[in-house]
């Protein structure tokens, strides 16, 4: 089986390999993305789809089929990860270690016992618990909130600066991953569930997606965001903007919760109980 | 004005290069770690207050808005910088790394 995957892997190396020989030269002012595209995306974006930033514009527009595989691509990621390293364990392990909130005192649960139920005085801690420390447990509070925002801001800002859906998502899943690494893994998970994970990842390729049928639904061709005037009862111009901006988001939720779930699955072994 | 930018500039850096000079020499990670969250955010601190003051040049609501978000970017790496050196010098003591003392070989 190993030699067969090898196989494969060097056939489409050498396939790959022998396709970029067609390649125009490396810059080649003659070539016909510079000659014919580039121009047009240098000249046009604005009276186009009037976004300033033409990165976004061909990101999300020219070149949308690109971005949504590329997103698709992401979540795929965070679908193989979950299959490969999930690990779904029926029985509790036999030691479980709590921790009672008010006295800090730590007591072991032997397998079958019990602790008051529904009781907020008890949290389940790691084996390798260490206490919280209060200056990072402070500032990671304290930090959380702006990081979102400006995740947030990101996603938004999309058009007029260096930013969009992945830049965004990225931020958005690191500060819940800074929530994991200064208090620990269950605090995270319970903040953002594996089930919210799961769902949030395929609902951005989803909207992406949509967008695109939308439009084909509306009557143009799929991803062109013109269609959408009729919908959101603005001019075909700023519909393309806007059909971006939903785009982005998107890719932001795509990103976000796949970078949570990949994350969560990598640092504990996928078994989802302890872990940094 | 240049002048102050200059100053603020050239102190920044004169900061900067005090921490990578402690980050060679000091004998071992505590000691290490003291010139790289120190040095670093006051470096970092004079340099963009420099860069602050030499935005405002042509002084607008655009331009000071620009200098306001640099100064949030000092205040959030005021925040997070001697955050992480403590967090790392956390790690260290937790893991058993015992502090260098004098007359020690360094490491």
């Amino acid at each position: 089986m190993k030699i067969i995957g090898l196989i494969i892997a060097v056939l489409t190396g050498a396939l790959l390999i022998y396709g970029t020989v067609d390649f125009p030269g490396w810059a080649d002012p003659a070539s016909p993305a510079s000659t014919h595209l580039s121009p047009h995306f240098i000249e046009k974006t604005m009276e186009e789809t009037s976004v300033p930033n033409i990165v976004t514009a061909v990101l999300a527009d020219y070149r949308s089929y690109d971005t949504m595989f590329e997103t698709t691509v992401i979540f795929s990621g965070g679908v193989v990860c979950f299959i490969l390293l999930r690990i779904f364990r029926r029985k509790e392990p036999e030691d479980r270690l709590y921790r009672h909130v008010l006295t800090g005192a730590t007591i072991r649960v032997k397998e079958g016992g019990k602790i008051p139920p529904d009781s907020d005085d008890f949290e389940r801690i790691d084996t390798l618990w260490t206490p919280h420390d209060l200056i990072i447990k402070t500032v990671c509070r304290l930090l959380i909130p702006f990081i979102q925002l400006f995740g947030l801001y990101v996603i938004a800002h999309g058009h007029h600066s260096p930013g969009g859906g992945f830049q965004g998502g990225v931020i958005l899943g690191a500060s819940i991953m800074l929530l994991a690494i200064s208090q620990d893994l269950r605090t995270a998970v319970q903040r953002m569930r594996e089930k919210v994970d799961a769902l949030l990842s395929p609902t951005g390729v989803f909207i992406y997606a949509g967008t695109g049928a939308l439009c084909l639904l509306l009557g143009l061709n799929f991803m062109d965001y013109s269609a959408l005037a009729s919908v959101l009862y603005v001019d075909p111009v700023t519909a393309r903007s806007h059909g971006i901006l939903i785009v982005e988001i998107g890719v932001g939720v795509a990103v976000m919760a796949t970078i949570i779930w990949i994350y969560n699955n990598l640092s504990s072994a996928g078994k989802y109980d302890e872990g940094l | 004005m240049d002048i102050i930018v200059c100053l603020f500039l050239f102190a920044g850096l004169f900061f900067f290069t005090g921490g990578a000079v402690g980050i060679l020499r000091f004998p071992d990670f505590y000691c290490r770690l003291h010139p790289a969250g120190k040095l670093d955010t006051l470096g970092l601190l004079l340099a963009l207050i420099g860069l602050a003051l030499f935005n405002l040049h042509h002084f607008s609501l655009g331009t000071l808005l620009t200098s306001a978000k640099i100064i949030l970017i000092v205040v959030f790496v005021f925040l997070a910088s001697p955050t992480a050196t403590h967090a790392i010098v956390d790690a260290g003591v937790r893991a058993g790394l015992a502090p260098w003392t004098k007359g020690e070989k360094r490491r």
